[in-house]
């Protein structure tokens, strides 16, 4: 190649070496890009690869939620039926707290010491009953969780669609992504372990503010 | 005062085993007049409708969270008075200062044992 210099020799030497220098710069320039170029062009091919994969785990996220609420209903389900028969126990206990009474008033002495003692047996039942139903208020907790869970996988799965669209050969639409949504309920789900109070610590507050 | 065991409470959650737990409480309590609201909104309308006399709420609810149907309350001349016990999961301090300062009686936190609960409505009616 001929330089401008050699070309022109009427051109002033520190001319010559500006375009020197702009040569050397304009080539490392062309080289970077080849090189950002060829490493674009590969970390497309390498994310291609995982399409299939993240199309498979896409189609299979729907299923995930569907379990989780599925999950939660077989506990709703389950907690109403041992509410019910914990009910029933109540109800019966009823009647034969009311037979006995009848049956007291027609009994004196002894007998009557019996029937005061079967009843006093009888309502030591009362605490475990009610601990039974209060007990049940883990499914409460449960529910709330697996909602949040479902917000976070159907999160997952809309990020994933966007990446098969944007990298695979599949062009059907995501869906709307709700931005932050899933990592809200993250740190939500995590601070809930660490900064959740008892109900010692809500009382503390509730006594700053004046509640006895 | 201790509380009026025939006055009508209002036990709001969107949850139905959580309201059915709330009632089995209060049942075992001695109240026996109990009706249900699944959220905020629907609870507003049924205040408004005929008398209660003791709100327990949840905090979480769709449609009108727990928090929302306080404050609506207390903005309300007609319900203002009426107590409002807030059981809830939502554990954080700052959501008791919030329930606090919107107005809240007294607040339970879930899992919660009926003697918790029990003492709570006393705390409230023997002010």
């Amino acid at each position: 190649m001929i330089s401008r210099t050699q070309a022109n020799p009427a051109v002033p030497s520190q001319s010559v070496d500006e375009d020197s220098d702009a040569e050397t710069a304009d080539t490392a320039l062309y080289e970077k890009l080849g090189e950002l170029t060829r490493f674009i062009d590969k970390t497309i091919k390498t994310i291609s690869q995982f399409s299939a994969p993240m199309s498979a785990t896409t189609e299979q996220l729907p299923d995930a939620t569907t379990h989780l609420r599925d999950l939660r209903k077989l506990t709703e389900e389950g907690t109403h039926k041992v509410m019910q028969l914990v009910e029933t126990v109540e109800d019966n206990r009823k009647r034969v707290f009311a037979q006995l009474d009848a049956l007291e008033r027609h009994l004196t002495g002894d007998n009557a010491a019996a029937i005061a003692s079967i009843r006093a047996g009888l309502k030591k039942d009362d605490k475990p009953l009610i601990d039974i139903i209060t007990a049940l208020s883990f499914q409460d907790l449960v529910a709330q969780r697996v909602n949040k869970l479902v917000t976070i996988v159907e999160e997952v799965e809309h990020k994933l669609l966007e990446l098969v669209v944007v990298f695979g050969p599949y062009t059907k639409g995501a869906g709307k992504e709700e931005a932050g949504k899933a990592s809200e309920m993250l740190k939500q789900l995590e601070a809930s372990k660490n900064t959740s109070m008892n109900q010692d610590v809500a009382d503390e507050i509730l006594k700053q503010f004046g509640f006895n | 005062m201790p509380a009026d065991l025939n006055m009508k409470i209002l036990v709001v959650d969107d949850m139905s085993t959580m309201r059915r737990i709330v009632k089995n409480i209060l049942k075992q309590l001695g109240f026996s007049n109990m009706e249900e609201a699944e959220n905020g909104q629907e609870a507003l309308q049924k205040l408004r409708a005929e008398p209660f006399g003791f709100v327990v709420s949840d905090w979480n609810m769709p449609v009108m969270p727990g928090i929302e149907m306080l404050r609506a309350i207390r903005a309300d001349e007609k319900l203002k008075h009426i107590p409002v016990l807030m059981v809830t999961a939502e554990a954080q301090k700052e959501n008791l200062i919030e329930a606090i300062q919107a107005g809240v009686n007294n607040y339970v936190v879930k899992p919660f044992t009926a003697e918790t609960m029990q003492e709570k409505i006393n705390k409230i009616f023997n002010k």
